[in-house]
């Protein structure tokens, strides 16, 4: 049975989410509604999936993200934004959430997102897509200087996610192109990935240039 | 931080008052000089040495109470204008011989006399520190028999210009103080008050959230709550996301900027998907309303004309060199030469609001749809080119 954590600082939310998941067959395992105690929970439980909201007393659900996956590796992050907070959100995806939904999203929206998160597929809304070409289109603009080179979008691996963020599916953008969706959620897929790594290179860049080890 | 600053020197003025006490200091070195060098000239030289002692004892006392914020300022300067006023008349029993004062200076000198203009001037301002240059202009003048030598003496006009420049200059620190204690006040109100929404606003906006969900899944009767609660959720929203770009009304540099992304949120429906960058796009005000005019026509062709389960999605984005915006339905689409036909006619509704605001500004619009294809419109936009205009 998948177990889901459920971080949020509301206890209503918390309640109803995990009420939603427990019918739906998911076992929620732990809740927390802070930083501090999403770290903990996470270590003592290892869920397979956390819900994070965006809004914790202590900090937000890019720090919690973090916190979690350092102490549970395998653990995957589904980040649920409440409204505007898509600087924080893109922060939480490079830092390694697979992804996210806005808290308006219905029910079956939010299981069906649950489901794909636990057996390891990214949450590519349209507004994902948009935050991550956003975020590529940003990192064009940065000079690279002498540290290592953030990676880029191929073309192909552009003009996709351009369609995922216009509102078409998989198989839709697939027909377009003349490929597969599998084809297509690689694409998506390693747009991700990418988008970690560069993360990395950036924390590590910024390591060097501030000398630490 | 900022208020304790405010409770110890709320007028700005302190560094006025030190700066008063430097000049203090060196017209006393001048009055020393002064006495060192004529005292041979007095009919009582020891009641003149006596005079400079007390000058310099209510030197000392003055300078310490005023440069170091003591909160009786008042009572101080009108202290220091009676003492001042005084040992000038002192001059009187100092006497000179052979009528040396008809021709010269009181004991404490006019450089020293001044500094009773000067703290008059800094604590009430140019009127008050022309008037005090009044006062202990004519009494100088008086004492050395002067008065009849009004037009020639240089003492009662460099006073004056002591009196109103100090004064003046005083007047400035302190409504520039006033005006940066306005603006920190502004800020700190404007940052409390969007902490306290947002504090407020993130409960209600979860609880709306939930009942909108959870009622739209039980169905009936109680979907209508959850149609309410997704309204107010929206407005709530709308408000919000206005809210934040409110900042506090200080002089507006020209010309206006505005976040195309949050204008687009705070106009779109909610059930209108927006893809958009983690960064704020920001733009010239009049190009933001004419993009977001763009959009909206293309929303509204939409509603009209796509079919009623159609959605919409907004992509926006910002290459540095243009703005992008892609916006598309998954409805009903038409075939493309109706437009040209509907402009043949005299119809020229989408093409007039959406084209007609994109060439204005120096963009491009292309179209793509077909029956059963939904609708896309893309529109590309110079973002430097705008900037100029």
């Amino acid at each position: 049975m998948t177990t889901i954590m459920v971080v949020d600082d509301h206890p209503m939310w918390r309640d109803g989410v995990g009420r939603d998941l427990t019918e739906h067959g998911f076992e929620v395992v732990a809740t927390a509604d802070s930083v501090a105690a999403a770290a903990n929970r996470a270590a003592a439980t290892k869920p397979d999936v956390v819900l994070m909201d965006m809004h914790l007393p202590d900090g937000n659900g890019a720090q919690a993200t973090v916190a979690v996956l350092e102490h549970s590796p395998a653990t995957r992050i589904l980040v649920l934004s409440a409204s505007s907070e898509r600087e924080d959100v893109l922060e939480a995806v490079k830092a390694g959430a697979s992804g996210y939904l806005v808290k308006s999203a219905s029910q079956a929206e939010l299981v069906e997102a649950v489901t794909a998160t636990a057996e390891g597929q990214a949450i590519f809304t349209p507004g994902l897509a948009g935050l991550v070409l956003g975020e590529y289109r940003r990192m064009a603009t940065v000079p690279t200087g002498d540290g290592p080179d953030l990676p880029k979008l191929t073309d192909r691996e552009t003009e996709v996610l351009r369609f995922v963020a216009k509102g078409l599916s998989a198989k839709q953008v697939g027909t377009r192109l003349g490929v597969s969706h599998r084809t297509v959620e690689n694409h998506v897929q390693s747009s991700l990935r990418k988008l970690q790594l560069s993360n990395r290179v950036e924390l590590a860049r910024y390591a060097m240039e501030h000398g630490l080890d | 931080m900022s208020t304790a600053t405010l409770q110890r020197d709320s007028s700005g003025l302190l560094p006025l008052w030190r700066a008063a006490q430097v000049f203090r200091l060196a017209s006393l070195i001048y009055a020393g000089a002064v006495q060192w060098t004529v005292v041979e000239h007095y009919v009582r030289p020891l009641l003149s040495w006596a005079v400079f002692a007390l000058m310099l004892i209510w030197s000392g006392i003055a300078a310490m109470l005023l440069a170091f914020g003591y909160r009786r300022r008042r009572q101080v300067v009108a202290a220091e204008v009676v003492v001042t006023l005084l040992l000038m008349a002192s001059t009187l029993m100092v006497g000179g011989k052979n009528n040396y004062f008809d021709r010269h200076q009181t004991v404490p000198t006019t450089f020293w006399a001044a500094n009773a203009v000067v703290s008059v001037a800094i604590l009430l301002g140019p009127w008050w520190g022309l008037a005090c240059a009044g006062l202990v202009g004519l009494s100088a003048l008086a004492i050395c028999n002067q008065l009849d030598n009004i037009g020639f003496d240089a003492t009662l006009p460099i006073l004056l210009t002591v009196g109103l420049a100090v004064g003046m200059g005083a007047q400035i620190v302190r409504r520039a103080r006033e005006q940066i204690d306005r603006a920190i006040r502004l800020e700190a109100a404007a940052s409390e008050r969007e902490r306290l929404a947002r504090e407020v606003h993130d409960s209600t906006l979860q609880v709306l959230a939930l009942v909108r969900r959870r009622g739209a899944e039980i169905g009936g009767p109680t979907a209508e709550l959850a149609r309410l609660a997704a309204e107010q959720e929206d407005a709530l929203r709308k408000l919000l996301s206005r809210q934040a770009g409110v900042e506090a009304p200080v002089p507006v540099p020209v010309p206006v900027q505005r976040d195309l992304r949050s204008r687009l949120e705070e106009v779109l429906p909610t059930q209108v998907s927006l893809a958009a960058p983690g960064q704020p796009i920001v733009l010239p005000e009049q190009m933001t309303d004419e993009i977001v005019a763009v959009v909206c026509a293309a929303i509204d062709n939409t509603a009209k004309h796509a079919g009623a389960d159609a959605r919409s999605y907004v992509l926006l984005e910002d290459d540095g060199e243009e703005i992008v915006v892609a916006v598309r339905d998954d409805g009903a689409g038409f075939d493309p030469s109706r437009l040209a036909e509907a402009a043949a006619e005299g119809r020229m509704g989408v093409s007039k609001s959406i084209r007609g605001r994109v060439t204005d500004l120096g963009g491009t619009v292309d179209l793509f749809t077909a029956p059963g294809e939904g609708t896309e419109w893309e529109v590309h936009i110079p973002s430097t080119g705008a900037e100029q205009r």
